[in-house]
């Protein structure tokens, strides 16, 4: 039952799984973790990813991760809009704690529903040549399904750690939410950045989207399932660390490896809630927690 | 480089209280003036005003800049700073959990002083050793007295022409506030600043005037026409030495 082949393959898979989870959550790292946003919709909107890129996967014959890339441009626009409404409707009367919820959570169902109505409620999956192929090092296996969304997720988690750190709009997103007015001193507009921050965070959800429906088929309630999941991995990875964000992501990847391994495939789906349970009441400002 | 902050008969307020009332102050070109008074007495609500802050309810505030007149009121303060005029605001207001030099980086944010990053990093690292110690350290967690260095080098980090500074001595012991006050007469005249400091502090504020103006109630209560003027006047004397 327990083998170094066993153990090193659920590691791998594991780590694989972090990083694509890593993808998923970076969206959100940025507009929960910088900006307070509780974008609960973030999981609905990589579900619309993998539905753009199924669209132009079967119509056009896209390859799924050059159809997500491509995809950031509209829905960056797409977040803009969003904080927009958001920003006019509730953040400036300062009532965004619940209605600003409930906001987001009638456009994860809005989102869903236009996707059932386009494409009806059954599972969809998209075609390329690697799906389906294996890289096989020594006893370790790599299916490429897991691995192309694994280095793309790095790719694109690295991009923006990079982008935040080290441009005056990126420090200018760290800073809006510790003190919007001394932000303002600066000489920036903070709706402004506010924009640009959930802009980026939703163009990261193409491309996350694009590497879910890469991983496995995709329906459209299924973003669901990712709420509790990325919400875990960002408050575990301290609210506002792109870095806790992805050593959380490849923790939980790994764990619910181990445990779907080891335990039982029915138990992974509490791992997340448990090792952030865990972590808040050890260490309650995450791995990477600002002050 | 004649840059010259006028604050004409300005009534403010927020909400139903009036706190200003009918306020006029002139900054000249190259000058350093202090206003003075007790707390509640309207400092914070005038520089603010002149930030695009609070909005005056009458008045003008204005800036002339080589001949030309830009009206300040009904600006915000992101595109007054644009103008060259920057604020170190009261109780500092760094990003806490963003680094030292994080924290000078978004200093330089607007465009005209993005060219000259380098050299002002070097005059901050200079005029405030322990910053370039501190780095990579989160601004949170230094003592007052650095953080106020961080946040005077942050606003010299917008390569402003206008400096307004509003109580820096709060919250720091006697000995750093007469350091603060040293560096800042000392970096105004390297960098040919105009300064409008608000300062409770007279005895420390007094150093560095040229001139200045004692607010109460909200209004001006006195205009000292130099430093010794302000000194000897039997009003400053009630109002601060005496008390």
């Amino acid at each position: 039952m327990f083998s170094i082949d066993l153990l090193s393959n659920a590691l791998v898979a594991g780590l694989l799984l972090g990083g694509f989870y890593a993808a998923v959550a970076l969206g959100l790292s940025i507009v929960f973790g910088q900006l307070d946003i509780v974008n609960i919709a973030h999981p609905a909107f990589v579900i619309l990813g993998s539905y753009v890129v199924y669209m132009t996967n079967t119509a056009l014959g896209w390859d799924p991760v050059l159809a997500g890339v491509l995809f950031t441009p509209l829905f960056f626009a797409l977040g803009v809009a969003v904080y927009r409404i958001y920003y006019a409707g509730f953040e400036r009367t300062g009532r965004e704690s619940l209605a600003g919820l409930a906001f987001f959570f009638g456009i994860m169902f809005i989102l869903e529903v236009v996707i059932i109505l386009i494409y009806g409620v059954d599972y969809r999956l998209v075609e390329a040549a690697y799906i389906g192929q294996t890289l096989r090092i020594g006893i370790i296996d790599l299916p490429y399904r897991m691995l192309v969304p694994f280095i793309t997720a790095m790719a694109m988690t690295g991009g923006i750690a990079f982008y935040l750190s080290r441009t005056f709009t990126g420090r200018a997103i760290l800073a809006v939410s510790q003190d919007r007015l001394a932000l303002e001193l600066m000489g920036a507009n903070p709706i402004r950045i506010k924009s640009l921050a959930f802009g980026i965070g939703l163009a990261t959800a193409a491309v996350a989207g694009a590497l879910l429906i890469i991983i496995g088929p995709v329906e459209p309630s299924f973003g669901r399932l990712y709420i509790g999941r990325v919400f875990a991995i960002v408050i575990l990875g301290g609210m506002g660390s792109i870095k806790g964000t992805l050593l959380a992501a490849l923790l939980i990847g790994v764990s619910e490896s181990f445990v779907q391994t080891f335990v039982g495939p029915s138990w992974a789906d509490a791992v997340a809630f448990s090792v952030l349970l865990l972590t808040l009441v050890v260490r309650p400002q995450g791995l990477y927690g600002r002050l | 480089m004649a840059n010259r902050i006028v604050v004409d008969n300005v009534e403010a307020g927020y909400g139903t209280v009036q706190v200003l009332h009918g306020v006029s102050v002139t900054v000249e070109a190259g000058e350093t003036v202090v206003l003075l008074g007790s707390n509640g007495n309207g400092k914070s609500t005038l520089i603010n005003c002149i930030m695009g802050i609070v909005r005056p309810k009458a008045g003008a505030i204005y800036l002339e800049a080589d001949g030309e007149r830009f009206d300040l009121v009904g600006r915000t303060p992101a595109q007054i700073v644009d103008l060259g005029i920057t604020l170190v605001p009261e109780g500092r207001r760094l990003f806490p959990a963003l680094t030292v030099e994080e924290n000078l980086m978004l200093g330089a944010f607007r465009k005209e002083a993005r060219a000259r990053i380098e050299q002002n990093l070097e005059t901050c690292f200079e005029a405030f050793p322990p910053l370039r110690e501190r780095k990579t350290q989160q601004a949170g967690s230094m003592s007052g007295g650095e953080q106020q260095m961080l946040a005077i080098g942050r606003a010299l980090m917008s390569e402003p022409k206008v400096l307004l500074i509003d109580e820096p001595s709060v919250g720091l012991a006697p000995i750093l506030v007469s350091r603060v006050i040293a560096k800042i007469r000392e970096l105004k005249e390297r960098r040919d600043l105009t300064v409008l400091m608000a300062e409770q502090n007279f005895n420390q504020a007094i150093k560095i005037a040229d001139r200045g103006y004692i607010i109460v109630h909200g209004e001006i209560a006195f205009e000292g026409k130099s430093a010794a003027d302000l000194q000897d006047n039997d009003m400053v004397k009630q109002y601060y030495l005496g008390v």
